[in-house]
């Protein structure tokens, strides 16, 4: 189970080339005509990264918050270096139980070595009690 | 059109109406990489308490971004978007998108942003910083 021996965590950086015809479908699949813009969440689909032992699909999971920072506008074209990082694990009481709080960071850097977005997900899952306190 | 120069501090802005549905769920979930199946397999969903199949959150904050750009159009773009997903939004959920103007400095317009549900709920709230051009 994940915990707070996660934060540090990193995924490998990938190289990524924003494809006409994927920011196309992404445009079409949100119902927005695609105008040659990059949709401001497309970003969305390079946020699956793969970090050992973390999983995004663990049941139940689900989003609880996203930023996104852009320092630039992110064109078609544009080839991007990124990685996500484990920010955070903590866990909180709702009335739905208790809940595991992942925050999840990713960057994303052009060829020239500029911060083009940085990004910041928190996701949750519900724990049910099956956590290792010690380990959160 | 109303230029976003004449946009000031607590005025709204235009609002977008979205009805999500199964087939575009599954549209996203092709488009993202997303498959996640609580939202593409109901009895998944229920089996892990969501009460049934729910839309992305992702796809949510894009509907919120379209109604950002639709506003803005080439008149500037989105530098920040922060969004806080607050409820669960369904296929079929009448999702009615809108915001107002919280902040000007200098070419930067910071506005609070919300969707709500016909219930009145809060399904999204968060904040954006435009920058005009």
């Amino acid at each position: 189970m994940i915990g707070k021996g996660f934060i540090g965590r990193e995924s490998e950086s990938v190289v990524l080339k924003i494809k006409m015809e994927e920011v196309r479908r992404f445009a079409d699949a949100i119902g927005i005509p695609f105008e040659g813009e990059v949709p401001v969440t497309y970003i969305g689909t390079l946020l699956q990264p793969n970090i050992p032992g973390f999983d995004l699909t663990n049941p139940g999971m689900i989003h609880g918050e996203q930023k996104i920072s852009y320092q630039r506008q992110l064109l078609v074209g544009d080839t991007l270096t990124f990685k996500s990082v484990i920010k955070d694990v903590y866990e909180r009481t709702s009335k739905l139980g208790k809940m595991l709080f992942v925050v999840l960071e990713t960057t994303g850097y052009d060829l020239a070595g500029d911060l083009v977005f940085s990004s910041s997900s928190t996701l949750i899952t519900p724990t049910k009690g099956d956590v290792d306190e010690e380990s959160v | 059109m109303r230029s976003l120069s004449n946009y000031q501090v607590s005025d709204r802005l235009p609002s977008r109406e979205w009805v999500p549905s199964n087939v575009q769920i599954r549209q996203y979930a092709e488009a993202s990489g997303d498959f996640n199946p609580i939202h593409l397999d109901d009895n998944y969903a229920r089996q892990v308490g969501l009460g049934g199949m729910i839309a992305h959150g992702m796809l949510t904050m894009a509907q919120m971004a379209a109604m950002l750009s639709e506003w803005i159009g080439k008149e500037g773009r989105i530098s920040k978007l922060d969004v806080r997903f607050e409820q669960v939004v369904r296929p079929g959920d009448t999702i009615r998108f809108g915001g107002s103007v919280s902040a000007r400095s200098g070419n930067i317009i910071v506005c609070d942003l919300e969707a709500l549900n016909v219930k009145e709920e809060r399904v999204l709230t968060g904040l954006t910083h435009i920058i005009q051009q």
